[in-house]
């Protein structure tokens, strides 16, 4: 395990949750396992442990392409499917750990209660590939942006990657206002990803941005000369080029 | 103004007892209003849809005026957290996890609004989780096994729950209160109740004639258990939907005397 990457798959917003239908950036984070059957281990904290989030993810990472588990935070007496017992040693185990959306703020508060962030930190470090939407994205950096409670507020994430972030950026126009308006403020640099586009990091640096739908991106978000500088970098898509699909 | 007043349920109520409304019947007559506003926060469970629409089938045909305040999903929220809850008469804490619970509270910082809830009189009732949040400590299975956890600590002591149905909970709770971990406090069956005024017990009352409540104490090595009887408030059985005066008055033209509406 110790060649193995440190990797953080960052989306704006995307995956089975929010493009039914469309697995393309489900896909590659699978791909960046190498394993033909990976791990992967959904952790849906952010939602309260929706069922319905949790059956949705099943039917997504059906056991004929990973095993698929997950781990629940506020069922741990009654099972109820999740992992039970150690949950530290599960973790640790898994190719993927795939955060789901929701309420970052009572996401972290719940994960510090159980410990969690030690044990995520140790698994990227071991190369368990880290990724999530939403909350699911936001909690792996220094700082970040979350427009679960009325206007957009600074949070503060696990600190993994040593940057801000912002989601959803381009379906969203007031969360890109306020990221601009809070790294004005002396919210550190950082990135900000389309719906449809993911940030990967291999260790703490932007490896590439990939998107699921033609056209999304991210931007680099900083201050340069005391003005705030936004810098789009396009993503790679991850389908068939459409040229190749109308000749087809 | 109202005294501090906390209702804290060993089990039972609309989330666990479907055929006693008992329980929480008795939690609407604490707030001294006709048509109290009651809030339910299902935190601990990670505010599942099925025990929201438990509460809004439950408190929805009674003379009150419910809402949830649900902390995952406060998108559309635009009022303060803390001008919801003390805009209430009654909060309403269901059970789940007790450590997320109040993880949660302290990060949207509602553990301090609550507080100034009960000081200013607001009802504060609960069921498992929603019950031990508010003594010193209690016995949670946040992790699996029982273990002891500490609460809010608005009340005195010690509180474990379920005595009856998870009898795994009260050798945890006699241990730790010897160990020092936990002061002494108290335990309940499912459909007991204890209400506190201020911080003192005013009294214990149940949904069910046989749930048991018990003072546990340390005296020397021993732990001693003294039984407090709980005022039984009889199995009010859920009342069929109240018949709307027109159509009661539809079948008295229709049918005359003869049909019970």
């Amino acid at each position: 395990m110790a060649d193995r990457l440190r990797q953080i798959v960052a989306f704006g917003g995307g995956g089975f949750s929010m493009e039914p239908g469309n697995p393309l950036l489900d896909d590659y984070v699978v791909g960046l396992t190498g394993r033909e059957r990976p791990r992967v281990c959904f952790v849906p904290t952010a939602s309260g442990d929706a069922d319905h989030y949790v059956v949705r993810f099943y039917r997504a990472f059906g056991a004929g392409r990973c095993e698929p588990s997950h781990v629940s935070l506020f069922r741990r007496d009654r099972g109820a499917g999740a992992v039970e017992g150690d949950l530290a040693a599960h973790l640790l185990g898994q190719d993927v750990i795939y955060v789901g959306g929701g309420s970052v703020i009572s996401m972290l508060g719940a994960w510090r209660a159980h410990g969690l962030p030690e044990v995520l930190a140790e698994a990227w470090g071991g190369g368990t590939v880290l990724c999530g939407l939403s909350a699911g994205s936001l909690c792996w950096f220094t700082e970040a942006v979350t427009a679960f409670h009325g206007s957009p507020q600074r949070v503060e994430g696990l600190g993994l990657l040593p940057w801000s972030n912002c989601v959803h950026y381009d379906g969203e126009p007031s969360r890109r206002r306020e990221y601009l308006r809070f790294v004005g403020d002396g919210m550190g640099p950082g990135y900000a990803a389309d719906d449809g586009a993911a940030l990967r990091f291999v260790g703490t640096e932007l490896a590439e941005v990939v998107c699921s739908r033609p056209g999304k991106g991210a931007h680099r978000v900083e201050v340069r000369d005391g003005e705030v500088v936004e810098e789009r970098i396009e993503g790679r898509y991850l389908g068939a080029a459409p040229a190749v699909l109308a000749a087809a | 103004m109202m005294v501090p007043t906390i209702l804290a349920l060993g089990g039972g109520g609309f989330t666990m007892e479907t055929d006693t409304t008992a329980l929480d019947d008795f939690v609407l007559t604490l707030a001294g209003r006709r048509e109290p506003r009651i809030l339910f926060l299902p935190t601990a469970s990670g505010d599942p849809r099925e025990q929201i629409g438990r509460f809004h089938a439950t408190f929805g045909d009674r003379a009150c005026e419910p809402s949830v305040l649900s902390l995952f999903r406060l998108a559309y929220v635009t009022r303060s957290l803390r001008d919801i809850v003390l805009s209430q008469d009654i909060v309403y804490v269901g059970g789940g996890s007790m450590r997320n619970l109040l993880a949660i509270w302290r990060v949207h910082r509602l553990d301090a609004i609550l507080r100034e809830a009960w000081e200013r009189g607001i009802v504060l009732a609960g069921l498992s989780a929603g019950a031990m949040c508010w003594f010193q400590g209690g016995v949670t299975t946040s992790s699996g096994c029982p273990e002891p956890t500490p609460g809010l600590g608005l009340l005195p002591g010690s509180l474990s729950v379920h005595a009856d149905s998870e009898p795994a909970r009260r050798p945890v709770l006699h241990r730790a209160i010897r160990d020092g971990v936990l002061p002494p406090g108290y335990v309940a069956d499912d459909g007991a109740g204890l209400l506190f005024r201020g911080t003192g017990l005013e009294r214990a009352v149940s949904s069910r004639p046989a749930a048991r409540a018990y003072r546990v104490e340390a005296i020397g090595d021993a732990i001693v258990e003294t039984p407090i009887l709980p005022t039984y408030l009889g199995c009010a059985a859920r009342p069929e939907r109240p018949v709307p005066f027109d159509v009661r008055e539809f079948r008295q033209i229709r049918y005359g005397g003869a049909h019970r509406g």
